[in-house]
């Protein structure tokens, strides 16, 4: 299957041209989308947050809104609403910017619960009820949320039934040396994006969407996942463990990231990968997100392969 | 007091369980109002436990606890001895339920019930009692169990979704796991730790129900010997069983006689040393007027319980067991009461002499002293035959000739009135043993011969299969013996003389198909000794508690010579590193299920093979990391080692393709093909 890995080749490769020195974020990324989940971005503003988003959507020529949520934003702003037409003498329904194929969310975490599960009910069913009439969403749906690191005044921290909605959490962090004095010497990448062509298209992406349930997992790999689970859930420093489902979603994800390097089966090493953007916003109880990295990275070296 | 502390529901299930457990097994010596209080203790923490009721207030608990003592002291009298202690603490055990506030309540109440359940065994020892207390054990240690599970509970949520019933029983199954783990090394104490003398004895209740030979004889008093179809004794013998006329089993010797009753002479008559003699002590100076001659006679007896000290056995006796001691008059006696079942083994010289060098004249007196003012009709007429023949031997065989001629032996004599042998030889004539071991011994004494009453049992019965002779309490029999110039102490049983078939047969064929025998006991499967299978069942059963008394209760007996032959010697330091060295055997094997259980993971061929190369690597100054998969490993030994790097990718590669792909290659190509690797893995790395 090295067609998908050329894909993810080139489509690493053009996104990093405008998101500098962040290959391994925009991998997961994608693997997150071809495992028909959905991403959430944590940083601080100004990191890249939202060029991520729209390249993404850009690269693979889907369709594209941005929601900037704020504290006064209300579900039907996203959802849409019906407008009563003097002309038809009936209710014509308007609908919101959550009807497209990629949903940049941004900075979800400033906005009202009641908002948020208005996004969230989408996410999870694919579709929205407004008015007691069930609307599907368009295919792929693809929510990128982003959200400031919560301990930023004026936020609404997302619950953990919520946080278990998106796949995969990733963290941009500050571009390395080389990478910074790139971009400060470059253009804006703003303006790069305005040229960038979609090098996929719908149906491709739908037949990887596809391919990536069909990778292999060995029993020993299941045995391995399903001991990495157990370790998180035996840890003291943490409440919780991981979900039945949060597995699932690991498993998943770790096809995803296999497919993308071009293989048919899963290694440990792709669970490894997936582990912390997958597992990290589900495990709750340590103090902070470093803890919790810190704590993946303990599973991981004492969880052995065989 | 407010609870803060709730009991696990499965815990509180398995306590309640474990009080009744404990209850029912106290059930037959507890009094009666006892049951009900626990029925309502139980009823009251539930109660509670459901929030319906209040826990009791301290003065009802005050309250309870002096009606309790008030309770015991009014059902017993008194509160010292066994079954008043025991029902004391069987309250105190009720009370302590309605009080569990903490976990550490919990845990006395549960402790108790342990306490409870096995001090079931001072009362009943056979092989049912035995297998009911580990039962109880198991029971309560479910409660001990269900007690901890909590924790568990939290500490792996995802884990505990078993269904509602699962969480019931889960302490219990968990508790019979344990128990049977433990089985190895129950089995390692049992036989190999030494067994300690009773660091304080238990007072238990003399003589409660426990029928057998008492220590005097009034026959005529009572007037219905139906007989118990409980055993007496068994008696396994080294060689043959002797034939059952032979077969004598003496206990006591009754020489003192008041007119109605015949007991043991007082110990104050003899003056030649001790009356004891203890086995393995220096024989006293009276041993040497019993002549024994021949082989021995060896023969191991397991005594039921009698609350007495007397032994059993045939003529002339020497024990060979340790605490058992030869009386004066030749029998055995041991040094405590036996409060429960009990063997020891014994030595006899069937062929023997007793007292042959003639009595002195004290011994003469005891053995001639005859109550004043009773059987005058008896005396006169013994006295009449002592002129008409005066040798004793002809004057007793025309007494047994009378008895042969005019007597009748029966189970339900008539009542007698005050001069017992006068009304019974010259009148009613009918009587069992007793009736003629009396009067034959009266008569004697009267015609002059020193003569002496001996009860004991006679004969016994053969088990088919097993080899061991079953001796019953309806074999009870009492006879005479008399004393001869020049032949000692002679045996005289007239109760032969009237009905030799009562010798010769036992008592059971004999009377098997009397409607009277055994009429008291109608559940008795010996009363059913005419239907075969019935017979054989009984039969068998009583060899498994023979089995199980001989193996179990009396295994200290065959301990020391099991032990001896193991170890050579017994010494304390030799006792203690068997045991130790014994206990690790025993565990063992519990180690390795649970280890094999842990370790039951994918280290198939493919995976030593990984292992090993690891090792190789690591032998070369590459450790994989722990959690380190074998691609990032093989691209960490390539950026390390770039000489390695082809071989590291076709290992890790065919590791990788055969462990996480579809298996490229079969079992017999894989071990192929790894076996080219093993010169490669064995090799050092420069």
């Amino acid at each position: 299957m090295s067609s998908v890995k050329k894909i993810a080749d080139i489509l690493v490769e053009r996104i990093g041209a405008i998101l500098i020195g962040k290959d391994q974020e925009i991998r997961l990324a994608l693997a997150c989308l071809f495992a028909r989940g959905h991403l959430l971005i944590e940083d601080l503003p100004g990191m890249g947050k939202t060029t991520l988003a729209q390249t993404l959507a850009a690269a693979l020529g889907l369709s594209y809104t941005r929601i900037q949520f704020t504290s006064d934003l209300l579900p039907a702003d996203i959802v849409g609403v019906s407008v009563y037409d003097r002309d038809n003498g009936s209710f014509e329904f308007h609908p919101g910017p959550v009807f497209s194929q990629v949903v940049l969310a941004d900075e979800i975490n400033r906005t009202t619960p009641k908002t948020q599960s208005a996004l969230l009910e989408a996410m999870s069913e694919g579709q929205v009820s407004v008015e007691g009439e069930t609307r599907q969403l368009p295919q792929p749906f693809f929510v990128i949320a982003t959200q400031n690191p919560a301990t930023q005044s004026g936020t609404f921290p997302l619950p953990e039934s919520q946080l278990d909605r998106f796949l995969m959490r990733i963290k941009l962090g500050y571009p390395d040396p080389v990478a910074e004095r790139q971009l400060l010497s470059g253009d804006d990448p703003r303006k790069k994006l305005k040229n960038l062509k979609a090098s996929i298209n719908e149906a491709t992406l739908e037949q990887i969407q596809a391919k990536v349930s069909g990778v292999k997992a060995a029993e020993s790999l299941i045995d391995y996942i399903q001991r990495l689970l157990q370790q998180t859930r035996t840890l003291p420093q943490l409440d919780n463990g991981i979900s039945p489902r949060g597995g699932m979603a690991l498993l998943q994800c770790a096809r995803a990231w296999a497919l993308m390097d071009g293989r048919q089966y899963v290694i440990p090493e792709d669970v490894q990968a997936c582990l912390e953007p997958v597992c990290g916003h589900r495990l709750s109880g340590a103090a902070n997100d470093q803890e919790v990295i810190s704590l993946i990275q303990q599973i991981l070296n004492s969880v052995d392969i065989i | 007091m407010q609870p803060t502390w709730q009991t696990p529901r499965p815990a509180l299930l398995w306590m309640l369980i474990s009080v009744v457990t404990a209850l029912a097994l106290h059930a037959g010596h507890l009094p009666l109002w006892l049951l009900g209080a626990a029925a309502l203790t139980v009823l009251w923490q539930i109660q509670v436990y459901r929030g319906a009721w209040q826990h009791p207030a301290r003065f009802i608990k005050v309250l309870l606890t002096l009606l309790c003592f008030g309770g015991v002291l009014s059902s017993y009298g008194r509160l010292l001895g066994l079954e008043p202690m025991v029902a004391l603490l069987v309250s105190g055990f009720l009370l302590k339920l309605l009080e569990i506030h903490h976990r550490r309540d919990a845990l006395v109440l549960i402790y108790l019930a342990y306490f409870i359940v096995i001090i079931q065994c001072l009362f009943e020892q056979g092989i049912v009692t035995g297998f009911v207390v580990v039962f109880g054990v198991m029971i309560v240690t479910a409660a001990l169990a269900g007690l901890y599970q909590n924790n568990q509970n939290t500490q792996n949520k995802q884990t505990n979704r078993s269904g509602k019933l699962g969480t019931w029983f889960r302490p219990f199954r968990s508790s019979a796991v344990i128990i049977v783990q433990s089985l190895p090394l129950m089995l390692v104490l049992f036989i190999v730790m030494p067994r300690i003398g009773a660091l304080w004895a238990v007072p238990k209740e003399q003589g409660s129900g426990v029928v057998g030979v008492s220590d005097s004889m009034s026959p005529g008093d009572f007037s219905d010997l139906g007989g118990s179809s409980k055993v007496a004794f068994r008696v396994e013998f080294e060689g043959d069983i002797p034939a059952q006329s032979t077969l004598y089993w003496r206990g006591l010797v009754f020489s003192d006689f008041n007119g109605r009753r015949w007991s043991q002479s007082g110990s104050w008559g003899y003056q030649d040393g001790s009356l004891l003699q203890w086995y393995g002590e220096k024989p006293e100076p009276w041993d040497r007027q019993a002549t024994r001659r021949g082989d021995a006679l060896s023969y191991k007896v397991t005594l039921e319980a009698t609350n007495s000290p007397w032994l059993f056995a045939l003529a002339t006796p020497k024990p060979t067991s340790q605490d058992v001691a030869l009386t004066r008059d030749f029998r055995l006696f041991s040094k405590r009461p036996l409060s429960s079942k009990t063997q020891y083994r014994v030595n006899s010289w069937l062929d023997y002499d007793l007292e042959t060098g003639g009595l002195s004249s004290w011994r003469r007196k005891i053995e001639l002293a005859l109550p004043e003012g009773f059987n005058p009709k008896t005396r006169a007429i013994a006295e009449q035959w002592r002129q008409e023949s005066p040798d004793p031997v002809a004057l007793l065989n025309r007494l047994l000739k009378l008895y042969n001629k005019e007597f009748i032996y029966t189970l339900k004599p008539p009542l007698l009135g005050k001069h017992t042998v006068d009304e019974f030889l010259w009148e009613t004539k009918r009587g069992f043993c007793e009736f003629y071991a009396s009067s034959f011994v009266f008569f004697a004494r009267a015609a002059g011969i020193p003569a002496r009453v001996v009860v004991g049992y006679q004969g016994g019965e053969r088990h088919p299969s097993e080899d061991y002779l079953l001796v019953h309490q309806y074999d009870a029999h009492a006879w005479a013996e008399v004393w001869l110039e020049g032949r000692g102490w002679i045996r005289v049983d007239p109760t032969a003389a009237v009905a030799p078939e009562r010798i010769e047969m036992s008592f059971a064929d004999l009377f098997g198909e009397n409607e009277d025998f055994l009429a008291e006991s109608l559940l008795s499967l010996e009363r059913y000794r005419h239907i075969n299978w019935l017979n054989n069942l009984r039969l068998r059963l009583d060899a498994l508690d023979y089995a199980w008394a001989k193996w179990v209760l009396g295994y200290e007996n065959v301990q020391t010579d099991l032990l001896t032959g193991i170890l050579g010697r017994l010494d304390p330091l030799r006792v203690g590193l068997f045991l130790l060295a014994a206990g690790a055997l025993a565990m063992l094997p519990v180690a390795i299920m649970s280890l094999l259980g842990r370790e039951k993971k994918y280290r198939d061929e493919l995976d030593k093979f990984f292992i090993q190369f690891c090792q190789r690597m690591e032998r070369a100054g590459i450790a994989r990391r722990p959690g380190e998969g074998p691609r990032d490993f093989a691209a960490r030994i390539e950026s390390l080692r770039p000489d390695l790097a082809d071989q590291v990718s076709s290992l890790t590669g065919l590791f990788e393709q055969q462990r996480y792909n579809t298996a490229v290659l079969n079992k017999r190509d894989l071990r192929l093909k790894l076996r080219r690797f093993r010169p490669y893995l064995r090799s050092k790395i420069p």
